[in-house]
Protein backbone atom coordinates (compact mmCIF):
# COMPACT_ATOMS: atom_id res chain seq x y z
CA UNK A 1 0.00 0.00 0.00
CA UNK A 2 1.29 3.44 -0.91
CA UNK A 3 1.51 5.90 1.94
CA UNK A 4 -0.09 9.32 1.54
CA UNK A 5 2.07 12.44 1.69
CA UNK A 6 0.71 13.25 5.12
CA UNK A 7 1.56 9.81 6.47
CA UNK A 8 5.06 9.96 5.04
CA UNK A 9 5.54 13.43 6.51
CA UNK A 10 4.48 12.18 9.93
CA UNK A 11 6.87 9.26 9.73
CA UNK A 12 9.66 11.55 8.54
CA UNK A 13 9.12 13.86 11.49
CA UNK A 14 9.37 10.79 13.67
CA UNK A 15 12.88 10.20 12.32
CA UNK A 16 12.22 7.82 9.45
CA UNK A 17 14.58 9.04 6.73
CA UNK A 18 13.33 6.46 4.24
CA UNK A 19 9.88 7.98 4.38
CA UNK A 20 11.29 11.34 3.43
CA UNK A 21 13.19 9.68 0.60
CA UNK A 22 9.88 8.34 -0.66
CA UNK A 23 8.53 11.89 -0.63
CA UNK A 24 11.57 13.00 -2.61
CA UNK A 25 11.04 10.23 -5.12
CA UNK A 26 7.42 11.26 -5.47
CA UNK A 27 8.01 14.98 -5.87
CA UNK A 28 11.49 15.49 -7.31
CA UNK A 29 10.35 15.35 -10.92
CA UNK A 30 7.55 17.96 -10.60
CA UNK A 31 9.78 20.24 -8.53
CA UNK A 32 12.62 19.90 -10.99
CA UNK A 33 10.26 20.59 -13.91
CA UNK A 34 8.95 23.67 -12.13
CA UNK A 35 12.46 24.98 -11.42
CA UNK A 36 13.62 24.27 -14.95
CA UNK A 37 10.69 26.05 -16.55
CA UNK A 38 10.96 29.05 -14.24
CA UNK A 39 14.72 29.62 -14.41
CA UNK A 40 15.45 27.91 -17.71
CA UNK A 41 18.80 26.32 -16.88
CA UNK A 42 19.18 22.61 -16.38
CA UNK A 43 22.05 22.57 -13.91
CA UNK A 44 20.68 25.43 -11.82
CA UNK A 45 17.26 23.81 -11.79
CA UNK A 46 18.88 20.66 -10.44
CA UNK A 47 20.55 22.68 -7.69
CA UNK A 48 17.30 24.43 -6.83
CA UNK A 49 15.53 21.07 -6.68
CA UNK A 50 18.16 19.63 -4.37
CA UNK A 51 18.12 22.69 -2.14
CA UNK A 52 14.32 22.56 -1.98
CA UNK A 53 14.33 19.08 -0.49
CA UNK A 54 17.20 19.88 1.83
CA UNK A 55 15.36 22.90 3.21
CA UNK A 56 12.15 20.96 3.46
CA UNK A 57 13.89 18.23 5.42
CA UNK A 58 15.46 20.70 7.81
CA UNK A 59 12.19 22.57 8.29
CA UNK A 60 10.07 19.44 8.57
CA UNK A 61 9.64 19.65 12.38
CA UNK A 62 8.08 23.09 11.86
CA UNK A 63 5.62 21.84 9.23
CA UNK A 64 2.27 21.70 10.97
CA UNK A 65 0.19 20.62 8.02
CA UNK A 66 -1.60 23.94 7.51
CA UNK A 67 -1.17 23.43 3.78
CA UNK A 68 -0.65 20.37 1.64
CA UNK A 69 2.90 19.07 1.70
CA UNK A 70 3.16 19.59 -2.05
CA UNK A 71 2.04 23.23 -1.75
CA UNK A 72 4.62 23.77 0.96
CA UNK A 73 7.27 22.21 -1.26
CA UNK A 74 6.23 24.33 -4.24
CA UNK A 75 6.47 27.43 -2.10
CA UNK A 76 10.03 26.60 -1.04
CA UNK A 77 11.00 25.87 -4.64
CA UNK A 78 9.45 29.08 -5.95
CA UNK A 79 11.22 31.13 -3.27
CA UNK A 80 14.51 29.56 -4.29
CA UNK A 81 13.77 30.25 -7.96
CA UNK A 82 12.98 33.85 -7.10
CA UNK A 83 16.27 34.15 -5.21
CA UNK A 84 18.09 32.67 -8.17
CA UNK A 85 16.49 35.13 -10.58
CA UNK A 86 17.35 38.05 -8.32
CA UNK A 87 20.93 36.87 -8.15
CA UNK A 88 21.09 36.78 -11.90
CA UNK A 89 19.93 40.43 -11.98
CA UNK A 90 18.34 39.91 -15.33
CA UNK A 91 15.42 38.17 -16.94
CA UNK A 92 16.24 34.50 -17.11
CA UNK A 93 17.20 33.21 -20.49
CA UNK A 94 15.44 30.13 -21.63
CA UNK A 95 18.13 27.95 -23.09
CA UNK A 96 17.71 24.73 -24.93
CA UNK A 97 18.20 21.81 -22.58
CA UNK A 98 21.91 21.08 -22.31
CA UNK A 99 21.68 17.34 -21.92
CA UNK A 100 18.71 16.51 -24.07
CA UNK A 101 19.27 15.85 -27.71
CA UNK A 102 17.36 14.16 -30.42
CA UNK A 103 19.04 10.86 -29.72
CA UNK A 104 17.69 11.01 -26.18
CA UNK A 105 14.26 11.94 -27.35
CA UNK A 106 14.18 9.16 -29.91
CA UNK A 107 13.91 6.63 -27.12
CA UNK A 108 10.98 8.58 -25.66
CA UNK A 109 8.89 8.87 -28.77
CA UNK A 110 5.94 6.66 -29.24
CA UNK A 111 5.92 3.93 -31.84
CA UNK A 112 3.67 5.98 -34.09
CA UNK A 113 5.82 9.11 -34.02
CA UNK A 114 8.14 9.57 -36.96
CA UNK A 115 11.52 11.24 -36.75
CA UNK A 116 9.95 14.07 -38.70
CA UNK A 117 7.32 14.61 -36.05
CA UNK A 118 9.97 14.33 -33.39
CA UNK A 119 12.05 17.10 -34.93
CA UNK A 120 8.99 19.28 -35.31
CA UNK A 121 8.06 18.69 -31.66
CA UNK A 122 11.52 19.62 -30.48
CA UNK A 123 11.59 22.75 -32.57
CA UNK A 124 8.15 23.77 -31.38
CA UNK A 125 9.30 23.16 -27.82
CA UNK A 126 12.16 25.59 -28.41
CA UNK A 127 9.73 28.16 -29.78
CA UNK A 128 7.56 27.82 -26.68
CA UNK A 129 10.65 28.30 -24.51
CA UNK A 130 11.54 31.47 -26.37
CA UNK A 131 7.99 32.74 -26.00
CA UNK A 132 7.94 32.00 -22.28
CA UNK A 133 11.14 34.01 -21.87
CA UNK A 134 9.23 37.07 -23.05
CA UNK A 135 6.89 36.97 -20.07
CA UNK A 136 7.44 38.62 -16.72
CA UNK A 137 8.47 36.35 -13.89
CA UNK A 138 4.98 36.52 -12.34
CA UNK A 139 3.17 35.75 -15.58
CA UNK A 140 5.54 32.91 -16.41
CA UNK A 141 5.21 31.36 -12.96
CA UNK A 142 1.42 31.62 -13.03
CA UNK A 143 1.23 29.95 -16.44
CA UNK A 144 3.68 27.22 -15.44
CA UNK A 145 1.76 26.43 -12.26
CA UNK A 146 -1.52 26.37 -14.14
CA UNK A 147 -0.54 24.63 -17.36
CA UNK A 148 2.04 22.15 -16.16
CA UNK A 149 1.11 21.58 -12.54
CA UNK A 150 -2.67 21.83 -12.79
CA UNK A 151 -3.11 24.18 -9.86
CA UNK A 152 -6.29 26.11 -9.23
CA UNK A 153 -6.45 29.90 -9.35
CA UNK A 154 -6.68 29.93 -5.56
CA UNK A 155 -3.62 27.71 -5.10
CA UNK A 156 -1.61 29.93 -7.43
CA UNK A 157 -2.82 33.02 -5.60
CA UNK A 158 -1.70 31.51 -2.30
CA UNK A 159 1.71 30.61 -3.69
CA UNK A 160 2.24 33.95 -5.37
CA UNK A 161 0.79 35.91 -2.47
CA UNK A 162 -1.62 37.92 -4.62
CA UNK A 163 -5.39 38.22 -5.12
CA UNK A 164 -7.17 35.67 -7.25
CA UNK A 165 -8.11 38.34 -9.80
CA UNK A 166 -4.42 39.14 -10.26
CA UNK A 167 -3.71 35.50 -11.07
CA UNK A 168 -6.38 35.55 -13.78
CA UNK A 169 -4.98 38.75 -15.20
CA UNK A 170 -1.47 37.31 -15.27
CA UNK A 171 -2.71 34.19 -17.01
CA UNK A 172 -4.72 36.10 -19.58
CA UNK A 173 -1.97 38.58 -20.37
CA UNK A 174 0.66 35.87 -20.45
CA UNK A 175 -1.37 33.71 -22.81
CA UNK A 176 -1.96 36.71 -25.05
CA UNK A 177 1.78 37.37 -25.34
CA UNK A 178 2.44 33.70 -26.01
CA UNK A 179 -0.30 33.55 -28.59
CA UNK A 180 1.17 36.53 -30.47
CA UNK A 181 4.66 35.07 -30.43
CA UNK A 182 3.55 31.60 -31.46
CA UNK A 183 1.40 33.02 -34.23
CA UNK A 184 4.39 34.93 -35.57
CA UNK A 185 6.46 31.77 -35.60
CA UNK A 186 3.63 29.81 -37.15
CA UNK A 187 3.69 32.23 -40.07
CA UNK A 188 7.42 31.82 -40.52
CA UNK A 189 7.46 28.04 -40.00
CA UNK A 190 3.94 26.72 -40.60
CA UNK A 191 5.15 23.21 -41.35
CA UNK A 192 6.26 22.85 -37.73
CA UNK A 193 2.78 23.29 -36.37
CA UNK A 194 1.33 21.07 -39.07
CA UNK A 195 3.33 18.11 -37.79
CA UNK A 196 2.25 18.40 -34.18
CA UNK B 1 -19.81 36.10 -9.78
CA UNK B 2 -22.36 38.05 -11.71
CA UNK B 3 -24.33 36.31 -14.41
CA UNK B 4 -24.15 39.41 -16.57
CA UNK B 5 -21.17 38.63 -18.68
CA UNK B 6 -19.57 41.68 -20.22
CA UNK B 7 -18.23 41.20 -23.70
CA UNK B 8 -14.46 40.67 -23.68
CA UNK B 9 -14.11 40.43 -19.90
CA UNK B 10 -10.66 38.82 -19.57
CA UNK B 11 -11.24 37.54 -16.04
CA UNK B 12 -14.41 35.70 -17.02
CA UNK B 13 -12.87 34.39 -20.23
CA UNK B 14 -9.90 33.04 -18.26
CA UNK B 15 -12.20 31.30 -15.79
CA UNK B 16 -14.13 29.81 -18.68
CA UNK B 17 -10.95 28.80 -20.49
CA UNK B 18 -9.66 26.88 -17.49
CA UNK B 19 -13.10 25.62 -16.54
CA UNK B 20 -12.99 27.25 -13.13
CA UNK B 21 -16.27 29.08 -13.08
CA UNK B 22 -19.69 28.46 -11.62
CA UNK B 23 -22.14 26.54 -13.81
CA UNK B 24 -24.39 29.59 -14.12
CA UNK B 25 -21.51 31.78 -15.19
CA UNK B 26 -20.41 29.14 -17.64
CA UNK B 27 -23.86 29.07 -19.19
CA UNK B 28 -23.88 32.86 -19.49
CA UNK B 29 -20.49 32.88 -21.21
CA UNK B 30 -21.43 30.05 -23.55
CA UNK B 31 -24.60 31.90 -24.53
CA UNK B 32 -22.54 34.96 -25.29
CA UNK B 33 -19.94 33.03 -27.28
CA UNK B 34 -22.72 31.66 -29.46
CA UNK B 35 -23.59 35.16 -30.65
CA UNK B 36 -20.24 37.00 -30.36
CA UNK B 37 -17.69 36.00 -32.97
CA UNK B 38 -14.94 38.13 -31.45
CA UNK B 39 -15.13 36.48 -28.04
CA UNK B 40 -15.52 33.03 -29.59
CA UNK B 41 -12.40 33.53 -31.69
CA UNK B 42 -10.53 34.84 -28.68
CA UNK B 43 -11.36 31.74 -26.66
CA UNK B 44 -10.42 29.44 -29.54
CA UNK B 45 -7.08 31.22 -30.04
CA UNK B 46 -6.27 30.94 -26.34
CA UNK B 47 -7.19 27.26 -26.40
CA UNK B 48 -4.87 26.71 -29.34
CA UNK B 49 -2.09 28.54 -27.48
CA UNK B 50 -2.60 26.28 -24.48
CA UNK B 51 -2.39 23.25 -26.72
CA UNK B 52 0.95 24.44 -28.09
CA UNK B 53 2.33 24.86 -24.58
CA UNK B 54 2.02 21.11 -24.08
CA UNK B 55 5.01 20.59 -26.37
CA UNK B 56 7.42 22.18 -23.88
CA UNK B 57 9.00 19.32 -21.95
CA UNK B 58 11.77 19.68 -19.38
CA UNK B 59 14.92 17.53 -19.65
CA UNK B 60 14.48 13.97 -18.51
CA UNK B 61 17.88 13.29 -16.97
CA UNK B 62 18.15 11.24 -13.79
CA UNK B 63 17.80 13.12 -10.51
CA UNK B 64 17.95 10.52 -7.76
CA UNK B 65 18.23 12.83 -4.76
CA UNK B 66 17.99 11.16 -1.37
CA UNK B 67 18.69 11.90 2.23
CA UNK B 68 21.36 9.71 3.79
CA UNK B 69 22.63 9.59 7.36
CA UNK B 70 26.34 10.39 7.36
CA UNK B 71 27.52 7.70 9.84
CA UNK B 72 26.36 5.57 12.75
CA UNK B 73 26.44 7.50 16.00
CA UNK B 74 27.28 6.63 19.56
CA UNK B 75 24.28 6.80 21.88
CA UNK B 76 25.65 9.82 23.70
CA UNK B 77 26.07 11.95 20.60
CA UNK B 78 23.31 13.88 18.86
CA UNK B 79 21.90 12.72 15.52
CA UNK B 80 24.37 13.06 12.68
CA UNK B 81 23.53 15.78 10.21
CA UNK B 82 21.69 14.32 7.26
CA UNK B 83 23.01 15.02 3.83
CA UNK B 84 21.15 15.22 0.57
CA UNK B 85 23.04 13.43 -2.11
CA UNK B 86 22.67 13.83 -5.79
CA UNK B 87 24.35 11.97 -8.62
CA UNK B 88 28.10 11.99 -8.17
CA UNK B 89 30.10 14.85 -9.58
CA UNK B 90 31.71 12.73 -12.25
CA UNK B 91 28.25 11.82 -13.53
CA UNK B 92 27.43 15.47 -14.05
CA UNK B 93 28.92 17.85 -16.61
CA UNK B 94 31.73 19.99 -15.24
CA UNK B 95 30.77 23.62 -14.74
CA UNK B 96 32.43 26.14 -17.03
CA UNK B 97 34.62 27.61 -14.28
CA UNK B 98 36.00 24.17 -13.40
CA UNK B 99 36.75 23.40 -17.03
CA UNK B 100 38.52 26.75 -17.37
CA UNK B 101 40.48 26.21 -14.15
CA UNK B 102 41.57 22.74 -15.25
CA UNK B 103 42.62 24.06 -18.63
CA UNK B 104 44.65 26.86 -17.03
CA UNK B 105 46.32 24.48 -14.60
CA UNK B 106 47.22 22.00 -17.32
CA UNK B 107 48.46 24.72 -19.61
CA UNK B 108 50.53 26.31 -16.85
CA UNK B 109 52.15 23.02 -15.80
CA UNK B 110 52.83 22.09 -19.43
CA UNK B 111 54.33 25.48 -20.13
CA UNK B 112 56.43 25.30 -16.99
CA UNK B 113 57.92 21.95 -17.95
CA UNK B 114 58.28 23.00 -21.55
CA UNK B 115 60.35 25.98 -20.49
CA UNK B 116 62.46 23.82 -18.20
CA UNK B 117 63.32 21.31 -20.90
CA UNK B 118 63.40 23.16 -24.18
CA UNK B 119 65.12 26.35 -23.15
CA UNK B 120 68.68 25.85 -21.92
CA UNK B 121 69.86 28.22 -19.27
CA UNK B 122 71.93 31.04 -20.72
CA UNK B 123 74.23 33.16 -18.62
CA UNK B 124 73.37 36.84 -18.71
CA UNK B 125 76.67 37.79 -20.25
CA UNK B 126 76.54 35.38 -23.20
CA UNK B 127 76.18 36.46 -26.82
CA UNK B 128 72.96 38.14 -27.78
CA UNK B 129 72.06 35.40 -30.30
CA UNK B 130 70.83 32.42 -28.38
CA UNK B 131 71.80 29.14 -29.94
CA UNK B 132 70.37 25.92 -28.69
CA UNK B 133 72.91 23.57 -27.16
CA UNK B 134 71.28 20.71 -28.99
CA UNK B 135 70.10 20.43 -32.57
CA UNK B 136 66.41 21.13 -33.01
CA UNK B 137 65.68 17.49 -33.84
CA UNK B 138 67.16 16.40 -30.56
CA UNK B 139 64.76 18.52 -28.54
CA UNK B 140 61.70 16.46 -27.68
CA UNK B 141 58.41 17.92 -28.80
CA UNK B 142 56.10 18.98 -25.98
CA UNK B 143 52.58 17.69 -26.02
CA UNK B 144 49.60 18.30 -23.83
CA UNK B 145 50.23 15.04 -21.93
CA UNK B 146 52.47 14.89 -18.85
CA UNK B 147 54.87 11.97 -18.64
CA UNK B 148 56.61 10.61 -15.53
CA UNK B 149 59.88 11.98 -16.90
CA UNK B 150 58.34 15.44 -16.98
CA UNK B 151 57.26 15.06 -13.41
CA UNK B 152 60.74 13.99 -12.38
CA UNK B 153 62.25 16.98 -14.20
CA UNK B 154 59.81 19.32 -12.50
CA UNK B 155 60.67 17.81 -9.15
CA UNK B 156 64.41 18.21 -9.73
CA UNK B 157 64.00 21.76 -10.86
CA UNK B 158 61.87 22.68 -7.87
CA UNK B 159 64.39 21.04 -5.56
CA UNK B 160 67.27 23.00 -7.06
CA UNK B 161 65.28 26.23 -6.80
CA UNK B 162 64.51 25.57 -3.18
CA UNK B 163 68.19 24.94 -2.49
CA UNK B 164 69.16 28.14 -4.28
CA UNK B 165 66.58 30.11 -2.36
CA UNK B 166 67.85 28.73 0.93
CA UNK B 167 71.42 29.55 0.03
CA UNK B 168 70.44 33.04 -1.03
CA UNK B 169 68.66 33.64 2.26
CA UNK B 170 71.61 32.20 4.23
CA UNK B 171 69.03 30.44 6.28
CA UNK B 172 69.78 27.00 7.65
CA UNK B 173 66.62 25.00 7.96
CA UNK B 174 66.16 22.38 10.63
CA UNK B 175 66.26 18.74 9.66
CA UNK B 176 62.52 18.27 9.92
CA UNK B 177 62.10 20.82 7.14
CA UNK B 178 63.28 18.15 4.71
CA UNK B 179 60.24 16.15 5.57
CA UNK B 180 57.89 19.04 4.89
CA UNK B 181 59.69 19.68 1.63
CA UNK B 182 59.12 16.09 0.67
CA UNK B 183 55.48 16.50 1.57
CA UNK B 184 55.35 19.60 -0.56
CA UNK B 185 56.80 17.71 -3.48
CA UNK B 186 54.30 14.97 -2.90
CA UNK B 187 51.51 17.54 -3.03
CA UNK B 188 52.90 18.97 -6.25
CA UNK B 189 53.02 15.51 -7.77
CA UNK B 190 49.47 14.84 -6.67
CA UNK B 191 48.27 18.13 -8.08
CA UNK B 192 49.92 17.45 -11.42
CA UNK B 193 48.51 13.93 -11.51
CA UNK B 194 45.09 15.26 -10.65
CA UNK B 195 45.24 17.86 -13.37
CA UNK B 196 46.24 15.18 -15.83
CA UNK B 197 43.23 13.10 -14.83
CA UNK B 198 41.00 16.12 -15.20
CA UNK B 199 42.37 16.73 -18.63
CA UNK B 200 41.66 13.17 -19.67
CA UNK B 201 38.16 13.39 -18.28
CA UNK B 202 37.58 16.64 -20.07
CA UNK B 203 38.83 15.16 -23.32
CA UNK B 204 36.54 12.16 -22.94
CA UNK B 205 33.62 14.41 -22.11
CA UNK B 206 34.25 16.67 -25.07
CA UNK B 207 34.68 13.75 -27.42
CA UNK B 208 31.39 12.24 -26.29
CA UNK B 209 29.72 15.61 -26.69
CA UNK B 210 31.03 16.04 -30.23
CA UNK B 211 29.89 12.55 -31.20
CA UNK B 212 26.48 13.18 -29.72
CA UNK B 213 26.18 16.56 -31.44
CA UNK B 214 27.16 15.07 -34.76
CA UNK B 215 24.66 12.28 -34.37
CA UNK B 216 21.89 14.69 -33.45
CA UNK B 217 22.71 16.99 -36.32
CA UNK B 218 22.72 14.05 -38.70
CA UNK B 219 19.25 13.03 -37.52
CA UNK B 220 17.95 16.56 -37.94
CA UNK B 221 19.48 16.89 -41.39
CA UNK B 222 18.06 13.56 -42.49
CA UNK B 223 14.62 14.54 -41.28
CA UNK B 224 14.80 17.88 -43.04
CA UNK B 225 15.98 16.28 -46.25
CA UNK B 226 13.18 13.77 -46.01
CA UNK B 227 10.67 16.53 -45.41
CA UNK B 228 11.98 18.65 -48.28
CA UNK B 229 12.00 15.65 -50.60
CA UNK B 230 8.43 14.95 -49.65
CA UNK B 231 7.44 18.52 -50.43
CA UNK B 232 9.30 18.41 -53.75
CA UNK B 233 7.67 15.15 -54.67
CA UNK B 234 4.29 16.61 -53.82
CA UNK B 235 4.96 19.73 -55.89
CA UNK B 236 6.29 17.69 -58.82
CA UNK B 237 3.24 15.44 -58.66
CA UNK B 238 0.92 18.42 -58.87
CA UNK B 239 2.79 19.81 -61.87
CA UNK B 240 2.72 16.47 -63.69
CA UNK B 241 -0.99 16.19 -63.02
CA UNK B 242 -1.59 19.69 -64.37
CA UNK B 243 0.47 19.01 -67.48
CA UNK B 244 -1.38 15.78 -68.05
CA UNK B 245 -4.71 17.58 -67.77
CA UNK B 246 -3.48 20.25 -70.15
CA UNK B 247 -2.32 17.59 -72.62
CA UNK B 248 -5.66 15.79 -72.41
CA UNK B 249 -7.44 19.07 -73.01
CA UNK B 250 -5.31 19.83 -76.04
CA UNK B 251 -5.86 16.35 -77.45
CA UNK B 252 -9.61 16.65 -76.97
CA UNK B 253 -9.62 20.12 -78.56
CA UNK B 254 -7.60 18.83 -81.53
CA UNK B 255 -9.99 15.87 -81.94
CA UNK B 256 -12.98 18.22 -81.88
CA UNK B 257 -11.48 20.39 -84.62
CA UNK B 258 -10.83 17.34 -86.79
Amino acid sequence: MAWSDEELVARSIGGDVDSFNQLILRWERPIYALAYRVIGREEDARDVCQETFLRAFRALPGFKGQAKFSSWLYRIALNLCRDWIRRQRRAPLMQPPEGVELVDLVSERGPSESIEELVARQELSAIVEQAMALLSEEQRTAIILKEYHGMTFQEIADLQGCPLSTVKTRLYQGLTVLRRHLLKNEKTAPELVKHI
Amino acid sequence: MSLDYQCGDPSALTSYLYDECEPAERCAIEAHLAICTTCAEEVEALRATRARLASWAPPTGALGFRIVASSPKPASEPDPAPVLTSPRWWQRPLPAWAQAAAAVLIFASGALMGVGVTRPSVPPDSASTIVSERPIDAIPMRTAGVSPADLAALEDRLRSEFVKARQADGHVRPVRAAVSEEQLMQQVRELVAESEQRQQRELAFRTAQVVRDLDSQRQVDLARIERTMGQMEGAAGVEVRQQRQMLNYLIRAAQRQQ
